[in-house]
């Protein structure tokens, strides 16, 4: 501890002064490089997908679902026959409506492709179909 | 002091030289095969004689490869202004008489041009198609070109309406210049568009497929979506653009061309209260519904071929241009499926961006059940809708015609997202499920301990139909703005757009939101 008289202005003060260790006081400052601990940080990963592939559920084949030809009137959505317009034999013009679908609480009317005799009615009324079934076989 | 004669005759000479393009040879034999040279399909694309040529004197900068003598002139492009409909439109058109309308450095250069003059002036901007590809003998220069093309197409999206009209093949990477912007016309023969083509597909696969099969218009319109419009030919083509830029205006910045009637009529259409049937399971056509709201049925149509269970396109109300997005009943039920919510999700934000309202006609009995959607990925592309609904801030007018049910009613812009006004007809159904599944969930128990479990589950399904199965339950709780005839729709629309015309709507500042693509 020191005392020391200022003048400030003409006025004298007297202070006290506290001398800490010098060493800490004369030694320059060379801040130590800050190194930032390294983080080891554990990689995040998504959780591995279950080891065998997800594949689509394999849904059982509708009876007689044959591959569609191409005269074939497929079912745009999955739901349940209504009626059929036409039987087979009959001769159709394309744009002739030739069934209908009920599903989501609505008659969905289906057209032929293309013009010709149909050939084969796979399905019956009443019967569910999945979305792509053939409904009418047109030749 | 006149000109010089020389110096005129230099110029006639230089001239005669871009006219004549890939030779006269090559310009007569595409006239033989019917087609168009790309002179030609700018003139009839603008009003006559109001083209303004930018760069005619521009030439091929490779010179190698057998280029070093070859001149190409304008390098194998036309680009320049010219008007439709009174207004300055940006358009270039590659010629496929010059190299093969194959992209060198200058023809891309070219084109970076007139994008950033459309930019800077905030026109329109529509790109003919017609090349080979990329210009080989200039190599990574020609690489370079298109990625400055696309990187000018991203700038000018959202700031002016781009379209792109295919008349010959647009291959490869090339086709990312017309994928980026609004809207494409192909013509139904002629035009291609693909990544890879049958050869490359046979011989990195061993699958034999036809150019028709994966490259033909009517294979990007019915079935890839990629895009927009089919011509007849290449005359039609011009015609659907010209038409499609008369509802859209130059830019972001200024309102559609509106031309609103000196009065406003709020006459009756009778005719409008027959369309939907008494029976709510039988399908109506909203083709039908849309020409009678709009003046003189004239719809243009966008993506008809496309996920046809919705349907999207322009058209005026009273002279006030709208885009309509309206359920088909008549095609898979009018469900939402994952081709819909995206053909729906990106008109909607086209409409957006140039300030054009909205006008949307529900019938909608849910979202498409199924495995194929579940594992599509329906899920985000339903949240398309939702979110360019959300999103957009121009007018948003709904019209509920008859079923809205769970969450597709939301996607199809309900009140909570934002609808503006909301109008429901007497045979509108607004519920979160249809009867019978409603009751079997709340009154399980109910109807396991009834006598008659089945007799119990209709009535409480009638009851609950009763409740629902109509407009009222939802317009006590005031998420219908009224309970309107389908013959006053057409005027009340009218008087609806017009007082929603103004409206002005500030989101908090952001780069973008993150629409889930």
């Amino acid at each position: 501890m020191k005392k020391l008289r200022v003048t400030v202005e003409g006025k004298s003060y007297e202070v006290l002064v506290e001398m800490l260790d010098d060493s800490q006081v004369a030694a320059p400052v060379v801040s130590a490089p800050v190194v930032a601990a390294p983080v080891v940080s554990a990689p995040v990963v998504s959780a591995p997908v279950v080891s065998a592939p997800v594949v689509a559920p394999v849904v059982a084949p509708a009876p007689k679902a044959a591959p569609s030809g191409p005269g074939d009137v497929l079912s745009p959505l999955a739901g349940k026959v209504v009626s059929f317009e036409v039987k087979v034999g009959d001769k159709v013009t394309e744009g002739q409506q030739v069934a209908t679908i009920e599903a989501m609480k609505m008659n969905t009317y289906i057209y032929a492709a293309s013009a010709g005799t149909v050939t084969a009615i796979p399905v019956a009324p009443g019967d569910g179909v999945n979305e792509g079934a053939v409904l009418v076989s047109i030749a | 002091m006149p000109i010089s004669a020389q110096l005129v005759k230099t110029l006639e000479e230089k001239r005669k030289v871009i006219l004549n393009a890939g030779g006269a040879d090559k310009l007569a034999d595409r006239k033989k095969k019917g087609l168009m040279s790309a002179r030609e399909r700018l003139e009839a694309f603008f009003e006559p004689g109001t083209f303004m040529e930018f760069g005619a004197h521009a030439q091929n900068q490779g010179r190698e490869f057998g280029l070093a003598d070859k001149q190409f002139p304008c390098d194998g492009v036309i680009t320049g202004i010219g008007y439709v409909d009174g207004r300055p439109v940006a358009a270039y058109s590659q010629d496929f008489t010059v190299g093969g309308g194959s992209l060198g450095s200058m023809h891309a250069k070219k084109i970076c041009d007139l994008q950033d003059y459309a930019i800077k002036t905030g026109m329109p901007f529509i790109g003919i198609n017609d090349s080979g590809g990329a210009r080989i003998q200039e190599g990574d220069a020609a690489l370079a070109g298109y990625g400055q093309i696309f990187f000018r197409n991203v700038l000018a999206s959202g700031v002016v309406p781009q379209i792109s009209i295919l008349m010959g093949p647009c291959a490869g990477g090339a086709v990312y210049s017309p994928a980026l912007t609004d809207f494409i016309i192909m013509t139904k023969s002629n035009a291609q568009m693909f990544i890879c083509g049958p050869e490359v597909i046979k011989a990195a696969t061993g699958q034999t497929v036809t150019m028709d099969e994966i490259g033909s218009a009517a294979a990007h319109a019915s079935v890839s979506g990629n895009i927009h419009f089919v011509a007849e030919d290449e005359k039609h083509a011009l015609q659907i653009a010209r038409k499609l830029l008369s509802f859209v205006p130059a830019n972001n910045v200024q309102d559609p061309p509106h031309r609103p009637t000196p009065t406003l009529s709020l006459d009756i259409d009778p005719g409008m209260n027959d369309i939907v049937p008494e029976d709510p399971k039988a399908p109506f056509d909203v083709l039908k519904v849309i020409a009678r709201l709009v003046d003189g049925g004239d719809f243009l149509e966008v993506q008809r071929d496309f996920a046809k269970n919705i349907v999207v396109g322009w058209a005026r109300i009273q002279g006030i241009v709208v885009g309509i997005i309206a359920n088909q009943p008549a095609v898979k039920a009018g469900t939402l499926d994952i081709d819909a919510s995206d053909k729906s999700a990106r008109f909607i934000r086209f409409c957006n961006i140039f300030n054009i309202p909205i006008v949307t006609l529900v019938d909608v009995p849910g979202f498409l059940p199924g495995i194929a959607q579940e594992r599509g990925g329906i899920i985000r592309h339903g949240a398309k809708m939702l979110f360019a609904y959300a999103a957009a801030t121009v007018p948003k007018i709904t019209v509920i015609m008859r079923k809205a049910y769970g969450g597709a009613y939301l996607a199809m812009c309900s009140a909570d997202l934002g609808a503006d006004l909301v109008f429901a007809w007497p045979t509108a159904e607004i519920a979160v499920m249809g009867g019978e599944g409603a009751v079997s969930i709340l009154f399980k128990r109910e109807i396991a301990a009834a006598s008659e479990p089945k007799k119990k589950a209709k009535e409480l399904a009638a009851e609950y139909r009763e409740k629902f199965a109509a407009p009222y339950e939802a317009a006590s709780k005031a998420f219908i703005t009224d309970i309107i005839m389908p013959s006053q729709t057409r005027g009340i629309l009218a008087m609806a757009l017009r007082n929603t015309l103004a409206k002005r709507e500030s989101r908090p500042p952001k780069k973008h939101g993150n629409i889930p693509l």
